[in-house]
């Protein structure tokens, strides 16, 4: 709750409105049936007049009821909406100050889970607050109070209903929530297996496992089925018992009325507003045990909210870092990392300086760590050990800006944005024209393809970039990264999709046009790093050979094992075997 | 109209065979009803019964006389009739959440199966997420209409007619007053919801739009991050989250309206019921005694008869749903299903060969995929097929287990039509390894023995220590009974197609169906997937989708497949010295995909 009190200030006077307004609506309620007794009453002495003044209040009250009705449910919906948009949009704000590991730690799907399905719990929380749960104290307080001031000597039949209906409540609500929790899990499996039996269905064919598949979900509907009938049983016990509470209080409303009528007379006009006093009381009840179990689903979410709230970004650039110009230099010092949580450092011992506009190959097998020396290089994650260095500001220390101005990384996963291609590139360089869009493409090899169509650059990209091949994503992707002219290029195993030919003319075109640039190509095969300056060898996230291909292939073991092996495939692909 | 039959007869063929218990709920339910309607009139008795005695007592000639009598018999009977109300609720629901779930249970059931029967191209042509949300929307829907609206209809219109009835027989005056407002009642509560209706929708897709928003941006949260977009992705955000609240805001508050407005109406509609009342007790000069009596029923009355019709409507959407949903299931069951061909003959083990002779296919009418195909590969022999994207390599695969059927000529094993064999034995004897490869949920050896479900566990560990997963299974800390799904990531992408790989040996097929296609692995694995391969190959009758040149190279023959025509075949030597397409291809560093 506390996570919504700043946000709630903001909308005091929605807040101020609702509350009125809802007091009023539940004081129409009460007072209705005190009018009708009056009314009654008054039938009962013949007084017109009066009956006709009640009859204007009752009237009055119905429209002053309506009133309030709807000015509670705009202001509630203001406030709800308000609250769970500003709320949203400050955990969105704390989820873009984290780092690539705190996301990673919630995983991207639960923080879009947080932002979406829980922000529409706590939306009905904070509606369900202003429209339901508000208004119950108030009813069943005044219709308790009400009640007890139309016929006092029943005030103990009151406190008896009220903890009859008081007592089912609470035996069977939360015995009901257990079973919808169990019921969620068995619907959740069923949809798996629904899912999977859609995504599978060749394989399921292919096998002749229809039946088994048919037995398999069948198992958990059935189970299903059970839990359904279950809490429907319960229903079925629940609702009636509700009835039969309230319809035993009536008749001994009735009863008790009837064998004193003899000396209270004056109680059988009361009767009727009596028993809508009760029925009032009862019903709020009911349907508050109801809203609370729903609300306590919000809490929940609430939790899950405030978990992401109270999450420190674990790593954080210093805001009053000077901003310069960084050069293409970049230096490992005795850097070693291993991933939060994990036992192993993936990197050990990491020392190399890079001069600007060399070129560097890194291979390796998959979890050599690799990758990981990308990451470090952009500062997506720090050393756990030792400094990285671009352009002799260690990382710990560079101003942001100064940093993604100069660092640029093409993920081997090219993730491309909806929206149009021109969109995407601007990520790379908000400033960038068409020109450099041009010379961009003309780099990736992109603009074949692009340049087709007839918006060119506008073009659009859609959802899951599904209006482009891997290679195409990937040649847009090193589009991005090379339009804001870096200082270092770091390409994490962005050509892999691409066929040899494209391959070798975006490196050709890479050398001629980014001179200035120091370039890191990280590949699996060493056919893609061979032309480097310089090729580093990861092992086991060490440094196990640094040189040219021909200084390695001289004096690395390693390298030459890698190498031959390669070469032997090379061999066979040409046909030589 | 005859969407609205289509519905209907979905639900008739669930649960007519409940027949006798949906009859019995209908008889309780009207009967719960009808002691609801009647209970009131005997505590307005009750309560004329004692304004009675109260006179007769206050006038000393009749005080002697005056009895209680009338109001006993009034109390008991109310109490009687509360009684046998809520005794006849509680069998109703009773009854009716037994065979609501059960029919609800066949509903889904079958939806499965059914789907298990369809044709390929059925999914081919439907996003899994629409077929699913038939399990997670359509069915919810109707069991929520079957639990909720289908007992309110009954109950609510048989008190709402009751009311009606019991009103104009009591009091044909008052009655009119009562119901005077219905019509214009009905007109707003019907704009309110239609609104509210088209605010919910476009909530529903602001959300979704939303949803994908974020999705997108935190997935790719690492190219923001590493380019410094986080204020961009912010004003992003805020313009989507802007719309959702709008339209957010509208879908509340139109559909939050219905209830006080209700509320209000009914409230104000007692004021006229009993203004109406006064009116006529001095207008036709009633006695007090009766007056009031009827005054206190019709109390009761008009709150009764605005709830039913309040009920009623609020319960309208909620059936809407429903039908829509009766009527997409209606429609799925009746979609094509594959022909088993249980009068067919077995296929048993290949003997000579499998061809396809002048093959002609077509997955939309008027445009022809494959154009008079000819291929045959002999008893223990290799063909590999290659060819550009789009050449129709994948549609050929398709055809072999009917996944698909050839619009004119034949596929054929030992001369035999696939169409004339049992569909189950011909797909025992056609194994196919896939280039996406799923694992179900349940354990890793669930899922090599899958197509084999009664393999021992030594056929299992021999079939994945052929596939070159046996060592990474026994790595983790609960070997072959670890617990997997397709999301979560034990397995990574090559290593999903090593344990298909093992599920294909461990099935051992007559004919093997390979895609070679290997996307995103590494080296390592990529080696372990080719000797695999090469091991589920070895010695079998095989049709390969190749990619590797020495695959190609070591089959027996080579078909060359290019716009829906095999324009070269071969062995390699053959095909080289023709120095065609293959050539080509071949000298051009085979950039094939």
């Amino acid at each position: 709750m506390e996570i919504l009190k700043p946000h709630l200030k903001n909308y005091l006077g929605a807040i101020i409105g609702a509350v009125i307004s809802i007091i009023v609506a539940a004081g129409a309620s009460l007072l209705q049936p005190r009018i009708l007794q009056f009314i009654l009453d008054n039938l009962l002495k013949n007084d017109r007049q009066a009956m006709f003044n009640y009859g204007m209040i009752l009237i009055a009250l119905a429209v002053i009821g309506v009133i309030a009705g709807i000015l509670n449910v705009y202001f509630a919906a203001r406030v709800a909406q308000g609250v769970t948009s500003d709320l949203r949009e400050e955990t969105y704000r704390k989820i873009q100050t984290f780092s690539l590991s705190n996301i990673e730690k919630f995983s991207a799907s639960t923080l879009v889970v947080r932002l979406i399905n829980d922000m529409n719990q706590v939306l009905n929380v904070v509606m369900t607050t202003f429209m339901q749960v508000l208004r119950m104290p108030i009813m069943i307080i005044g219709a308790f109070v009400l009640g007890i001031v139309t016929i006092p000597r029943f005030w103990w039949l009151q406190v008896v209903m009220f903890l009859a209906v008081a007592l089912v409540i609470g035996l069977t609500f939360p015995q009901l929530g257990k079973m919808f929790d169990r019921f969620q899990k068995k619907l959740d499996r069923s949809n798996t297996i629904a899912k999977e039996a859609m995504q599978g269905i060749r394989v399921i064919k292919s096998f002749n496992q229809q039946e088994n598949e048919e037995e398999r979900f069948g198992e958990v509907s059935d189970e299903m089925n059970d839990l359904n009938i279950k809490i429907g049983y319960v229903f079925s016990c629940l609702l009636p018992a509700f009835f039969l509470v309230c319809n035993v209080g009536i008749t001994a409303v009735v009863y008790l009325v009837g064998i004193n009528v003899e000396n209270n007379p004056g109680e059988l006009a009361a009767i009727t507003s009596y028993i809508g006093y009760l029925m009032q009381m009862l019903f709020t009840l009911a349907f508050g045990g109801m809203t609370m179990a729903m609300y306590a689903r919000g809490f929940v979410s609430l939790g899950r909210i405030k978990e992401v709230l109270d999450t420190k970004p674990d790593l954080t650039f210093d805001p009053n870092a000077p901003e310069v110009e960084l050069d293409g230099t970049v230096e490992f010092d005795n850097v070693s990392f291993a991933y939060p949580g994990a036992e192993n450092e993936t990197l050990k011992n990491i020392s190399f300086k890079v001069a600007p506009g060399e070129s560097i190959g890194v291979i390796g097998a998959t979890g050599s760590g690799k990758s990981t020396l990308a990451q470090l290089m952009t500062r997506l994650y720090d050393p756990t050990s030792g400094v990285v260095k671009v352009g002799g500001v260690d990382l710990r220390e560079v101003n942001e800006g100064s940093l993604r101005k100069a660092v640029s990384l093409v993920l081997q996963k090219a993730l491309l944005f909806s929206g149009k291609i021109s969109d995407n590139l601007r990520q790379g360089d908000r400033n960038a024209t068409t020109k450099d869009f041009r010379w961009a493409a003309r780099i990736s090899q992109a603009a074949e393809f692009v340049e087709h169509y007839d918006d060119q650059y506008e073009h659009p990209v859609e959802e899951r970039s599904a209006n482009f091949s891997g290679g195409q994503k990937q040649r847009l992707s090193i589009t991005r990264g090379v339009v804001g002219k870096p200082k270092v290029l770091i390409l994490d195993d962005s050509t892999s999709a691409l066929d040899a030919k494209s391959e070798k003319r975006v490196k050709e075109a890479l050398e001629k046009e980014l001179t200035q640039t120091t370039t890191f190509v990280i590949a699996e095969k060493i056919f893609s790093v061979m032309d480097a300056d310089r090729i580093m060898v990861l092992d086991q996230g060490q440094i196990v050979a640094l040189g040219s291909h021909q200084e390695l292939l001289a004096n690395s073991q390693v390298y030459r094992e890698i190498y031959e092996t390669q070469r032997a495939k090379d061999k066979i692909e040409e046909g030589e075997l | 109209m005859k969407d609205f039959k289509i519905a209907c007869g979905y639900f008739w063929k669930y649960l007519k065979q409940y027949w006798l218990a949906v009859t019995i709920m209908i008889v309780l339910t009207l009967l719960a009803t009808f002691f609801q309607v009647i209970a009131p009139i005997y505590m307005g008795n009750a309560v004329t019964a004692l304004t009675k005695y109260v006179a007769q007592l206050a006038d000393p000639v009749t005080r002697a006389s005056a009895s209680m009598a009338a109001f006993y018999t009034a109390l008991k009977l109310m109490a009687l009739y509360f009684l046998l109300n809520v005794l006849a609720q509680f069998i109703a629901w009773m009854i009716m959440s037994k065979f609501n779930a059960d029919a609800t249970n066949g509903m889904r059931k079958n939806l499965f199966a059914k789907l298990q029967r369809m044709k390929i191209r059925y999914f081919d042509t439907h996003q899994d997420g629409k077929i699913l949300s038939l399990f997670t929307s359509d069915i919810d829907n109707i069991f929520n209409a079957l639990n909720n609206a289908v007992f309110e209809i009954v109950s609510q219109g048989a008190l709402y007619i009751g009311t009606l009835i019991v009103m104009f027989s009591i009091n044909v005056k008052l009655a009119l007053i009562t119901v005077a407002s219905t019509p214009f009642v009905l007109v707003i509560a019907l704009v309110i919801m239609s609104k509210a209706r088209k605010y919910l929708d476009a909530q529903q897709d602001e959300i979704s739009n939303l949803n994908g928003y974020v999705n997108e941006q935190i997935n790719g949260e690492q190219v923001i991050l590493s380019n410094g977009l986080q204020q961009e992705s912010i004003a992003g955000f805020k313009k989507y989250n802007q719309r959702v609240k709008d339209t957010m805001f509208k879908g509340q508050f139109y559909s939050g309206l219905l209830f006080p407005l209700m509320q209000g109406l009914s409230l104000l509609n007692l004021a006229i019921v009993i203004v109406g009342g006064i009116w006529l007790i001095v207008a036709d000069s009633m006695n007090t005694a009766t007056g009031l009596g009827l005054i206190v029923m019709f109390v009761q009355y008009s709150q009764t008869y605005f709830q039913s019709l309040t009920q009623l409507t609020s319960i309208y959407s909620m059936i809407q749903l429903a039908l829509t949903g009766a009527r997409r299931l209606a429609k799925v069951e009746a979609q094509a299903e594959e022909d088993l061909v249980l009068d067919g003959k077995k296929q048993e083990g290949l003997r000579s060969k499998v061809a396809l002779n002048d093959v002609h296919f077509s997955y939309d009418e008027g445009k022809e995929i494959l154009h008079g195909i000819d291929l045959s590969v002999d008893k223990g022999q290799m063909l590999a097929l290659v060819g550009p994207t789009g050449s129709g390599k994948t549609t050929t695969m398709n055809l072999f287990n009917r996944f698909y059927d050839v619009d004119s000529g034949s596929v054929t094993f030992d001369g035999v039509d696939v169409r004339d064999l049992t569909l189950k034995s011909l797909r025992s004897k056609v194994g196919i390894v896939l280039q996406d490869s799923l694992l179900f949920t349940g354990t890793i050896a669930d899922n090599i023995k899958y197509g084999k479900p009664d393999a021992s566990d030594e056929e299992m560990i021999a079939a994945a220590k052929q596939a070159q997963i046996h060592d990474f299974v026994v790595s983790l800390p609960d070997g072959y009974a670890t617990k997997v799904s397709d999301e979560q990531s034990i397995f990574s992408t090559g290593q999903k197609q090593l344990v298909s790989i093992a599920r294909t040996l461990l099935s051992d097929p007559d004919f093997l169906i390979l895609d070679e296609a290997t996307s995103n692995v590494d080296t390592v694995t990529e080696e372990k997937i080719q000797q695999a391969m090469d091991a589920v190959l070895a010695g079998r009758t095989s049709f390969v989708i190749a990619h590797r040149l020495k695959t190609i190279v070591n089959a027996d023959k080579i078909a060359v497949l290019r716009d829906g025509n095999v324009i070269e075949q071969g062995s390699h030597a053959e095909l080289i010295a023709q120095k065609g397409f293959y050539y080509d291809l071949y000298t051009n560093q085979m950039v094939l995909d």
